[in-house]
């Protein structure tokens, strides 16, 4: 098994550290950390842009490239929530807790090397797991009919609206949405045309990638416009990592020993679990470091723990979430459905039968992670000032290269002035959609795996002559069921509850 | 706004379950799915859950108007100090007052662009798209703006179509 797994990453090594290899994901981690440095423009968003710039490439590159801006991104939000208190993605608003009052203390550059420093640890542990993890879930899955894919779906789906707070039934409305869009096109199973109102241009269904960038680029970049961030000025601020107080102190270190292990645990396994991720995953990673804490008074008011808790958690979170995607085939957030969008642009099959069928590829996304962690930690501490210099431009010379990119960029991929079209309308629904709480990751995710979700609903309805009995009678199928049936219970039942206790307090008033 | 994109949603879905019914196939001839049975479900699906999320916007928005609270913007006491501390304005850090016309007027910019790519091909309309948005939104910076509107999109004009090889629209001037 270990030798198989050397030979397996000695493969992938050949392909990730080959000079081409490096020179794109160098690339992806620097782009990575360049998205996750502008707030409100998402790891989602940078990939769906950046997907038409990787035409050209072999596909394993392309998507070593675009996997690097995704865990990129991480490393890159930390940035902006110590020095100004603002997360440039959702996955790193835990980090401004703690590392915005180290900031204020005079600790910027501690926290800054510290964070660098969980976020390697955190994502190297991701990866190490992953290489254990997928092959034997690819192989456990092999086994899986169309019952469990559906299923696998449904609970993903569920659980990544269930997590959106109080918006729950505008996330599912969302995904909705998104399979509704997943149904243009020619049904595979019958040939017959639905939705596509006799334009040829829809005959091959609704492109995913002018959706995505739509949804996520002029989607957020709208949003941010809507925010003002146009109109602010550029923020001039200096950090060196040549004075001696930049580095931290062995107290730093040594009271850390254990959160970078817990950070990393809890940030993995959220990530593994659909709908949860890197944002879930660092929030409880601090709750529970917090806790712990035999000073949890100091939490909030710049503690080093409080800081390295959930940068490893994110980052092993990010790594996590490939365990799903490529054992399954099935992604379980915005960014990784972006991803998943792009293995099928490429055509690149996912599933369990992709490790298999094409080691090279998926051993050297593999490969590259560990390279790409050693690549941003070494960004990550010797270029801080380079990124901080890039908060210099101001929002208002971003917007244009984020509308140029997505229009060229969609036109670009077929030619296609429709999908350009298309794009632009979705860039209008994702803003939409933003503003009034519904999930543009749910519905990339339902129209990236609606195709997939439809034919393995008919095909079991089908085998079990429309009883659907599939879904309890094989024992995983059964699992499954009951984890949909928690799923969608628990937040009723929850209501419920809240509902009993608030009518008997009531009525004990009273 | 929200309850009217909520209502837009509900219309939408309506549109898509009837056209689905009237054009699509539920059944073949044996009795198994056709095409146009998962549609039909999600389509369903779309219409209850809308038309119930429509109502509890439509709620909202009257108990909203009953007690007389605004989403008006009052900047955060905390984000406030820090921006202060920072020397930035407050909006960076709490999200600040919301600027809808810009949004309309970048959406509009976009629309004219998009518009504009098949008559005046790809590196005409970036650069008219450029010099337009800069001058209203950078005011006063006129050399900047215009080397700007000038060298981002000769690059990416270079970058998709001599580079990429892409397949980008073609103005009168072959360009």
């Amino acid at each position: 098994m270990i030798a198989d797994i050397v030979a397996n990453l000695s493969l992938g090594l050949s392909i990730a550290a080959s000079p081409e290899g490096f020179l794109f994901l160098l690339i992806g981690a620097f782009v990575g950390m360049i998205v996750g440095l502008f707030p409100g423009f998402g790891p989602a968003a940078g990939i769906a842009v950046l997907i038409p710039m990787t035409f050209g490439l072999e596909p394993t590159i392309a998507i070593i490239m675009l996997a690097g801006i995704y865990y990129g991104s991480m490393y890159g939000g930390t940035i902006t929530s110590i020095l100004i208190n603002t997360p440039g993605e959702s996955a790193t608003v835990a980090s401004t807790l703690d590392g915005y009052p180290l900031a204020q203390k005079g600790r910027a550059g501690p926290a800054l090397v510290m964070q660098a420093i969980a976020s390697f640890v955190g994502g190297t542990v991701g990866v190490i797991l992953v290489t254990a993890l997928a092959p034997s879930l690819a192989d456990f899955a092999s086994s899986f009919g169309p019952s469990e894919y559906f299923l696998i779906i449904a609970v993903g789906l569920l659980m990544l609206t269930t997590m959106m707070g109080e918006n729950k039934f505008k996330g599912f409305i969302s995904a909705l949405i998104g399979f509704a869009i997943g149904t243009v096109g020619v049904d595979v199973m019958s040939g017959q045309q639905r939705f596509t109102f006799g334009s040829a241009e829809l005959i091959g269904g609704v492109y995913f990638v002018a959706v995505a960038i739509g949804l996520f680029g002029i989607g957020e970049l709208l949003h941010c416009v809507l925010n003002g961030q146009h109109r602010q000025p550029a923020k001039k601020l200096r950090v060196s990592f040549r004075s001696a107080a930049f580095w931290p102190s062995r107290q730093d270190y040594s009271e850390c020993r254990y959160t970078f292990a817990r950070g990393s645990a809890i940030g993995f396994i959220a990530g593994v679990l659909p709908g949860s991720g890197a944002t879930l995953g660092s929030i409880i990673g601090y709750s529970i470091e917090k806790k712990i804490a035999k000073d949890p008074e100091n939490f909030g008011k710049g503690e080093m723990r409080g800081l390295v808790a959930p940068e490893a958690a994110n980052n092993a979170a990010s790594a996590g979430a490939m365990v799903p995607l490529l054992s399954l085939g099935i992604p379980g957030s915005g960014a990784t459905a972006v991803l998943l969008g792009a293995f099928l642009m490429w055509g690149l099959q996912p599933g369990p039968l992709l490790i298999v069928n094409d080691p090279g590829f998926v051993w050297g996304l593999i490969a590259s992670m560990y390279l790409g962690n050693l690549i941003l930690i070494a960004l990550s501490i010797f270029a801080i000032p380079l990124f901080v210099k890039f908060l210099d431009i101001p929002y208002v010379h971003v917007v244009p290269v984020i509308v140029l990119l997505c229009v060229i960029g969609a036109f670009a991929i077929n030619a296609s002035i429709v999908e350009t079209w298309i794009l632009v309308v979705s860039g209008a629904i994702g803003f939409a959609m933003k503003k009034y709480g519904y999930s543009p990751a749910a519905t990339v995710l339902a129209l990236v795996l609606g195709s997939m979700a439809e034919e393995t609903f008919l095909q079991t309805y089908i085998i079990s002559d429309g009883t659907m009995n599939l879904f309890w009678e094989r024992p995983v199928s059964l699992v499954l069921s009951i984890m949909l049936i928690v799923v969608i219970a628990a937040p009723l039942i929850g209501m419920l509850a809240r509902r009993l206790s608030r009518g008997k307090t009531i009525a004990g008033d009273v | 706004m929200k309850k009217w994109f909520a209502a837009a949603l509900l219309v939408l879905s309506i549109g898509y379950t009837a056209y689905g019914l009237s054009t699509l196939t539920l059944f073949t001839a044996s009795g198994r799915p056709a095409a146009g049975f998962f549609p039909l479900f999600i389509g369903l699906l779309l219409v209850i859950t809308c038309a119930v999320n429509l109502l509890g916007d439509i709620r909202q928005w009257a108990a909203e108007k009953a007690t007389g609270a605004r989403h008006a913007h009052r900047p955060e006491p905390a984000a406030e100090k820090s921006a202060e501390a920072l020397g930035i304005e407050t909006a960076a850090l709490d999200g600040g007052a919301e600027h809808g016309r810009d949004v309309l007027i970048v959406f509009g910019y976009v629309c004219a662009f998009v518009a504009a790519l098949k008559v005046l091909g790809a590196l005409l309309s970036m650069i008219a798209f450029m010099l337009v948005f800069l001058f209203t939104f950078n005011r006063g910076h006129t050399v900047t703006n215009i080397v700007y509107s000038l060298a981002l999109p000769g690059f990416l004009f270079w970058l998709f179509k001599i580079l990429l090889n892409a397949s980008l629209p073609v103005g009168p001037l072959g360009v």
